[in-house]
């Protein structure tokens, strides 16, 4: 990639360069797989990398760019027992769940130089804020890719139906708050349909919940990671809020319930605005985009991020070091920005996302999209994630039951995680 | 080679040149050349494994930064104070009695009931024994979609009035649940079994009963029971056994939840392995699910001199 | 056991196992109903027995969602392979142990059966390492060498043994007077004669192959190359929620061809079962 204001005689210097050392490398020249992957199955989604890696091809002939999804749930186990299997990809996606392990097992490739050293790429935009989960001692390991903010998707129909108040009403009214959405959700429930989906979580993945319970100023664990702080006041009263509407206002789907809201079937659910490409095209429903409610604490915002790493075991992880920097570069985050927001400074604002963002409008771009991801807090992580998430799964499941002693099961919680988490 | 005399009984005579290859050399280098591929599986697949596991116990094993240290009995140790295990043991403990008793108890039934004969009796015999032979996984999940709370069974409960819970999510009827769909999966096998052994009985011992006017339950009792306990023996260790094994229903229906009420040894041990990465950890977990393996089955092995009727 | 059943209880007997049959086969017909119906109409109440609006596209996606009929492939010739294969290799080790005496066959033997007491499970990870040295994860052959040489097929040859034991050796003993060998004994006499045996062991190796669900997921990351229990837990959409009535479609592909074909060869399957000779 090279900027626009290079001399088209060194364009052409540095072009001969590249050809002739593709010649270099011998008549037959060695084709290069690499392999990156991914959690998302979406063809949208496909579409964009495949182009993206023809376009790397263009400059890079003997470089082929494949991308491997793994399913999802599944995706930090899978990908992790291919390492341990010796079948490592080149390139993979990281949950920001999961970076800490990742970042300081020694597991991928320091990618500080190739970036700085890519023309045009300017690595300087990027926040340290948005990097910090990323890098170890001042360098980066994996590139943040996509900072996406969890905002609330609603369809307007049910909720008009049900005769409440819609999200876009209560905020023009300054009243979009936790317990009046947790209202709107109770109303369309009541109809039979589901309220508010916390998509993801589904009574498993509980750091989704973190969208909730941010609200109250709750978190599992202190900032340094060395506590927890599941017992803690914020966290009870926010589990014990959550709680009520689940089992009491039933505007919550309970444990085993399955309600997709972009089928049509729920009032409203949180999740990041990537999944805006599940919205059926034929808009068979009125949707709307909306902030989070101000809970307790008031606005708040919350993102979870995906990063891209190169892992030391693959075997041309200088080539891949490459096409990360190119798959990331401005021309290509602006085109992934579409799915994936960038956490470029330059890429933030609604009209570069309107350009290739045909689905939401500017007002919801800024609204959402970019004071989400200016103002918020990263979800939950920590190293040996998967040990402490299972451990606090299963105590929470002492929550999920009709009758809880919530301050009783979070105290079994820090009884089981303090000490690891004290390590 | 020198030939064999023809009387192979008599063996070779006296002032004949001893050969080598007897006809009882011959047989046992046949013998070991039948069980060779069976015996170099077993070593190389059993035995070395089941070695390299207690190895690995012995170690601590990051897959990610790519160490293998040697850190001696610090598994074990860790493994006496896990506060998760009394736990998991206990649900190992719980599904592999309700699972044999239910099992046993349904299949001694049901192969009770098939042995009358009616007509289109072998109709019920082959539906009974069809979960058997559908796909472990595909049972699983058609359960898991029926135990849903908003599911078929609960769909049915609700047309006759009654409020089902919620059977996955819900600490006791969890455990009841994986058990229930594992029995129905299997008991045909067992049930097939039991059928073949009641008919081995001698009907003359029921007639003879019989005309003593001895009653049906007395029958059972004193001559059925007797009479099929070896195969009472053999199914309960195999059923034992396999319950110690089962992971898929598990895997699928509750993921060792809800809490870790189902969190049986087997999925603890993959957990530990195949989620979190500890492999050294793991393999500490697989000596003592070993070890126990074994310890119940020897156990089981020794009863038979007591309740396995021997027809001497 | 009785001659004479009276009508009463005939009456009573069959509405018993009618009763008793429902979860056995009720699972089976809503997989095959529900596989039909739009994944609204599954969860509705009151629960629907019969699909309103069948909706044939779900077995259509079964193949375009995932490698499935390359899947299927996998488990099938994995299978075909692994039966085959404990069929020789038990059948022969079976034979040793019961008939031919060699020096430590006691011994040996239960050296053997040590192999019924170690779940999968115990041994996977040094099995992993061990394939993952000779770089076949992510390949057919653990699937293969493990079940045919290791634990499971310890079954088989307990089997077999336990039938060649019972078998009544006049037949091979003539023909030992005369002189053949003992692979011929073996191949002409004892073999064609342990068919009921043969058949049992078959059907246990090949649903124990067909159902493998902790090996593959363990050894396997491509999806064409699953088997199809590990197929079965895959279909979910792009975020990982699952579509169960194409799900379900997939586990009637899965489970019906081998109900057919047990429906109609059930009484050797029930039959070769009972003669395994764990009678005693």
């Amino acid at each position: 990639m090279f900027h626009r204001k290079t001399p088209a005689a060194l364009r052409a210097i540095a072009g001969g360069l590249v050809l002739s050392l593709a010649l270099a490398a011998g008549a037959s020249a060695e084709q290069i797989k690499l392999r990156m992957t991914i959690w998302s199955a979406n063809e949208a989604h496909l579409k964009l990398f495949n182009g993206i890696a023809e376009g790397f091809k263009k400059e890079n002939p003997d470089v082929t760019v494949s991308f491997e999804p793994l399913p999802f749930e599944t995706y930090t186990t899978a990908l992790t027992t291919q390492i341990a299997g010796g079948n490592a990809p080149d390139m993979a996606w990281i949950f920001e769940t999961a970076a800490y392990d990742f970042v300081n097992s020694g597991a991928l490739v320091p990618l500080t130089k190739t970036l700085a050293a890519a023309p045009g790429y300017n690595l300087g935009e990027i926040s340290p804020a948005a990097t910090e989960r990323w890098s170890r001692d001042g360098v980066l390991y994996a590139y943040p890719f996509s900072t996406s903010p969890f905002a609330v998707f609603v369809n307007n129909d049910l909720i008009r139906k049900a005769g409440a108040k819609t999200p876009a009403e209560l905020i023009a009214a300054g009243q979009w708050t936790w317990p009046n959405a947790i209202a709107t959700a109770q109303a369309v429930a009541q109809g039979g349909k589901g309220g508010l989906v916390v998509r993801d979580f589904n009574y498993q993945a509980w750091q989704y919940l973190s969208s909730v319970w941010n609200g109250w100023g709750a978190a599992p664990w202190s900032a340094d990671g060395k506590r927890c702080t599941f017992a803690d006041k914020p966290m009870v009263d926010a589990l014990t809020f959550i709680h009520d509407a689940i089992f009491v206002k039933k505007a919550i789907p309970g444990p085993g319930q399955n309600v997709d809201f972009f089928a049509g079937d729920a009032a409203m659910t949180i999740t990041q605005i990537s999944r805006a490409s599940l919205l059926p095209k034929d808009k068979r429903f009125d949707w709307d985009l909306v902030p989070l409610p101000k809970g307790s604490v008031g606005d708040y915002a919350i993102v979870g991020q995906a990063g891209i790493g190169v892992l030391q075991s693959g075997k041309n992880s200088a080539t891949a070091a490459a096409f990360v920097a190119y798959m990331t570069n401005p021309e290509n985050s602006a085109r992934l920005a579409q799915f994936f927001p960038s956490a470029r400074k330059s890429l933030l604002n609604a009209e570069v996302l309107a350009k290739t963002n045909a689905l939401l409008s500017p007002a919801q771009l800024d609204k959402v999209v970019v004071s989400g991801i200016a103002t918020g807090k990263v979800m939950p992580a920590h190293t040996g994630f998967a040990r402490l998430q299972q451990m606090a799964r299963s105590g929470l499941d002492a929550v999920w039951q009709p009758q809880a002693d919530i301050p009783a099961a979070t105290r079994a919680i820090c009884g089981q995680i303090g000490p690891l988490l004290a390590q | 080679m020198t030939r064999t005399p023809d009387d192979p009984a008599r063996g070779p005579p006296p002032d004949a040149p001893r050969a080598f290859w007897t006809m009882a050399r011959r047989d046992s280098l046949a013998g070991f050349l039948f069980a060779a591929p069976q015996l170099a599986g077993t070593l190389v697949f059993v035995l070395v494994p089941l070695g390299l596991v207690f190895w690995y116990s012995l170690h601590e094993w990051n897959v990610l930064a790519n160490t293998f240290n040697y850190t001696g009995s610090l598994n074990y140790e860790q493994l006496l104070g896990d506060p998760s295990l009394p736990g998991v043991l206990l649900a190992s403990a719980l599904f592999s009695a309700g699972l044999v008793v239910l099992n046993m108890s349904l299949a001694l039934l049901l192969a009770v009931l098939l042995n009358q004969k009616l007509a289109g009796i072998a109709v019920f015999r082959t539906l009974f024994f069809s979960p058997v032979v559908v796909s472990l996984v595909a049972w699983t999940i058609v359960w898991g979609f029926l135990l849903q709370h908003n599911g078929g069974i609960n769909g049915v409960l609700r047309l006759l009035g009654i409020e089902g819970p919620n059977w996955l999510r819900t600490p006791g009827t969890a455990m009841l649940s994986v058990i229930v769909v594992q029995v129905f999966k299997n008991v045909g096998l067992n049930m097939v079994l039991f059928l073949a052994a009641l008919q081995g009985v001698p009907r003359e011992l029921y007639e003879a009963a019989r005309i003593d006017g001895a009653p049906r339950f007395k029958q059972f009792r004193r001559i059925t029971l007797p009479l099929i306990s070896p195969t009472i023996l053999l199914t309960s260790i195999i059923t034992v056994v396999g319950s110690l094994q089962v992971f898929a229903q598990i895997a699928v229906l509750t993921q060792g939840g809800p809490g870790v009420s189902t969190t049986v040894l087997v999925y603890y041990l993959y957990q530990q392995t195949f989620q979190f990465h500890r492999f050294g950890y793991g393999s500490t977990l697989a000596i003592v699910l070993f070890a126990i393996v074994a310890l119940l089955t020897l156990a089981q092995w020794q009863m038979r001199r007591r309740f396995v009727f021997h027809e001497q | 056991m009785n001659s004479e059943i009276p009508a009463r209880t005939k009456v009573a007997l069959y509405g018993l196992l009618c009763v008793l049959l429902i979860p056995f086969v009720f699972p089976t017909w809503w997989m095959v109903t529900s596989s039909l119906k739009p994944i609204s109409d599954i969860f509705v109440f009151p629960p629907q027995f019969l699909p309103t609006h069948p909706d044939w596209s779900t077995y259509k996606q079964v193949f375009t969602i995932q490698p499935f009929a390359q899947q299927y492939w996998n488990s099938a010739w994995i299978a075909a392979v692994v039966t085959a294969a404990t069929l020789a290799v038990s059948s022969m080790a079976g034979y040793a142990f019961a008939r031919i005496r060699f020096p430590g066959a006691d011994a040996l033997f239960i050296v053997v059966l040590i192999g019924l007491l170690i779940p999968s499970e115990v041994t996977i990870v040094p099995l992993f390492r061990m394939f993952l040295k000779l770089g076949w994860v992510n390949t057919h052959w653990p699937l293969v060498l493990i079940p045919v040489f290791g634990a499971p097929s310890v079954f088989a040859t307990f089997i077999m043994r336990q039938f060649f034991i019972a078998l009544p050796q006049e037949l091979e003993e003539a023909a030992r007077v005369d002189g053949l060998g003992r692979f011929k004994i073996f191949r002409t006499i004892a073999l064609p004669l342990a068919r009921p045996a043969l058949a049992s062991v078959a059907i246990f190796t090949f649903l124990h192959s067909w159902n493998l669900y902790l090996e593959p997921i363990v050894f396997l990351s491509t999806p064409s190359k699953f088997t199809l229990p590990q197929a079965l837990t895959q279909y979910t959409d792009a975020y990982g929620g699952p579509m169960w009535n194409i799900q379900l479609a997939a586990a009637t592909l899965t489970a019906l061809p081998v109900l057919i074909v047990f429906v109609l060869a059930q009484k050797q399957f029930v039959e070769g079962l009972a003669h395994t000779g764990l009678k005693g």
